[in-house]
C-alpha cells in the first residue's frame, strides 16, 4: 500500500508537473528528479516485493499434485466457476435469483489480483526500460522507448483509476464490507463474515475438518485502531490524488 | 552408455553459459561513429561489399528532382518544378524560399513539434538540436540531424553514449491516438488504443457492477449469526 501510493504521488507528481497542483505536490517530494529517484526506489522495492510473491506461490503449490493445486478451490486461478458465479449475481442483482455461494475467492477477487500480477511486470519491464535507455537501445530498436513511456503511464492510470475507485468500493466501502474489510491487516476474517460471504469456502473447511485449524485469534483493540487510522489516511490520500488527477488532467499540454 | 547423460549435461551447462555470455557482449553498435544506417551499422565492421546506400553518395548542389509514384500535376508527374510545394527533406536550407521567413517563429508553422517530452519537459529550444541558420533538411547529406550522424551530434550532447539505435527514439511524436500516429507510428497508435479500450471497458464494466453491489446489498438483510461466531476468526 505505502508503495502503491509512493509511485502514485511521485509518478502523478511528475505527469502533472505542468500545472499548479502537480508543482505543488512535486515540491513535497523534492523536485522534478528527486521525486524520480524515488520513484525508482520505490518501483524497485516493488519488483523484490514481486518476486518473493511468486518464489512464495511456487512454495504455496501442492507439487504432488499440481493440476488439483493450481486449478482447485483455494486457488486464485479463474474458472468455470467464476462465470456461473458472475452470471448469478447479475440476476442476484436484479432480484432474479438467489445469491451465488461463493467459496474462497470471489470472481472480482480474482480479477484484482490478477490485474495487479500482469501490471506489476508490465510497469516493472516498461520502467526499467526508460531506467536504462541506453542499454535499451542496444537490445530494442530506440522507438520502443516511446512505446514504454506510453505503455507505463496508461498502465499507471489504470492501475490508480481501479484500485481508487473500484477496488476501494467493492474491498472496503460496499454495505457488508463497511467500514473496512480487516482481513489485509488482521490476517483473518471474521467466522460470521465468512459464512455470509462464502458459505461454500466455510462449509469444504468443515467437511474437511479444517476449520478449526484455521481459526485464528482476533486481532487486538489497539492493532485495530492503528490499521483503521492507516487505512482511512491511504484511502483519502488516494481519493485526493484521483479528483485532483480527473479535474487537472485536461491541463497536463503532451501528446 | 552410461556416458551419454553426462555429455548431455555438459552441453546444456555449455548452453547455458553461451546464452549468459551472449548478455556481457558489447553493444552492437559502438557510440558517437557515423554509421551507414540508421538500423544497424555499415555492415558491422564496413568490410565493403561493392555497393553503397544511396545516401553515401554525396549529393550535388541543387534541388533534389524528387517524383511521387501516382502523383500528377496537370499532364506531368510531380516534380520540384513542376510542384507548387516542394519536398523539402533534402535541401541545405530547408526554409529556402519561404515568404517572411524572418519574421516567423518555429512554432508558427510547427505547432505539432512542441508538445513532445523534450520541449515541454526537458524545456528544450528547437535551436537545441536544430541548429542556427540555415537548417538543414533532415536528410541533408551533411546535416548534423541526418540520421547517419544525429545520435553522435545531437543527441550526445545530452545523452553520452548514444547510438544509433537510441536516436531512432521518436522525438516529436505524433498524438498517439491521431489518425496522423496510425500513419506514421501505427504500433504507438495500436497501443494506446488497447490500453484504452481496456481502460474504458474495465471501468465500464466494474463501475456499474460496484454500484449495483452496493445497491443491491443496502436491500439484504444481514443474517443473525449464533453468537459465538461473532468474534470468532
Amino acid at each position: 500500500m505505502i508503495t502503491f501510493l509512493l509511485q502514485t504521488a511521485t509518478g502523478f507528481s511528475r505527469l502533472y508537473i505542468t500545472t499548479a497542483w502537480g508543482k505543488k505536490i512535486n515540491s513535497v517530494f523534492g523536485g522534478y528528479d528527486t521525486s524520480l529517484l524515488i520513484h525508482k526506489w520505490v518501483g524497485v522495492v516493488m519488483m523484490v516485493g514481486f518476486v518473493i510473491h511468486t518464489v512464495y506461490l511456487l512454495t504455496r503449490i501442492n507439487w504432488r499434485t499440481p493440476m488439483k493445486s493450481i486449478f482447485g478451490e483455494d486457488s486464485l486461478v479463474p474458472n468455470l466457476a467464476d462465470l456461473k458465479q458472475f452470471g448469478q449475481r447479475i440476476l442476484w442483482f436484479f432480484g432474479l435469483g438467489s445469491h451465488p455461494r461463493f467459496s474462497r475467492w470471489t470472481y472480482w477477487e480474482k480479477f484484482d489480483y490478477w490485474a495487479v500480477y500482469w501490471g506489476l511486470p508490465l510497469l516493472a519491464i516498461t520502467g526499467v526500460m526508460m531506467m536504462y535507455p541506453l542499454v535499451t537501445s542496444r537490445f530494442l530498436p530506440g522507438w520502443s522507448l516511446n512505446i514504454a513511456a506510453l505503455l507505463h503511464r496508461a498502465e499507471a492510470i489504470l492501475a490508480v483509476t481501479y484500485i481508487f475507485i473500484v477496488h476501494f468500493f467493492i474491498g472496503h466501502l460496499r454495505p457488508s464490507s463497511f467500514p473496512m474489510n480487516e482481513a489485509m491487516f488482521s490476517g483473518s476474517v471474521p467466522l460470521k463474515e465468512a459464512i455470509e460471504e462464502k458459505p461454500a469456502w466455510v462449509e469444504s473447511l468443515q467437511n474437511t475438518g479444517r476449520l478449526n485449524e484455521v481459526s485464528a485469534a482476533a486481532p487486538v483493540l489497539w492493532y485495530r485502531v492503528v490499521y483503521f487510522v492507516f487505512g482511512y489516511a491511504a484511502l483519502i490520500f488516494g481519493v485526493y490524488l484521483l479528483i485532483n488527477g480527473i479535474m487537472y488532467a485536461r491541463q497536463v499540454s503532451l501528446h | 552408455m552410461a556416458r551419454a547423460p553426462a555429455v548431455l549435461r555438459i552441453l546444456v551447462i555449455l548452453t547455458a553459459l553461451a546464452a549468459g555470455g551472449i548478455l556481457l557482449l558489447p553493444p552492437s553498435a559502438s557510440a558517437q561513429e557515423e554509421v551507414a544506417s540508421a538500423i544497424r551499422r555499415y555492415k558491422d565492421r564496413e568490410t565493403s561489399t561493392g555497393y553503397y546506400e544511396e545516401h553515401e553518395v554525396r549529393p550535388r548542389r541543387q534541388r533534389p528532382f524528387v517524383e511521387i509514384p501516382g502523383v500528377q500535376v496537370g499532364l506531368f508527374p510531380y516534380s520540384p518544378s513542376a510542384a507548387q510545394v516542394r519536398n523539402r527533406s533534402r535541401l541545405a536550407d530547408s526554409h529556402m524560399g519561404i515568404a517572411f521567413y524572418t519574421d516567423k517563429t518555429c512554432v508558427a508553422c510547427h505547432p505539432e513539434q512542441a508538445k513532445d517530452i523534450h520541449t515541454v519537459r526537458g524545456n528544450l529550444t528547437c535551436r537545441q538540436c536544430h541548429g542556427g541558420e540555415p537548417i538543414a533538411s533532415i536528410q541533408y547529406f551533411h546535416s548534423p540531424m541526418n540520421p547517419i550522424r544525429k545520435h553522435a551530434y545531437v543527441c550526445a550532447k545530452c545523452h553520452e553514449g548514444s547510438s544509433a539505435s537510441f536516436a531512432s527514439y521518436i522525438i516529436h511524436e505524433p498524438a498517439p491516438g491521431s489518425v496522423a500516429a496510425r500513419k506514421s507510428f501505427p504500433t504507438l497508435y495500436l497501443v494506446y488504443w488497447f490500453m484504452t479500450v481496456l481502460l474504458v471497458g474495465t471501468l465500464a464494466f466494474f463501475i456499474p457492477h460496484s454500484f449495483l453491489t452496493g445497491v443491491r446489498e443496502l436491500f439484504t438483510r444481514k443474517k443473525e449469526a449464533k453468537n459465538d461466531a461473532d468474534t470468532t476468526h
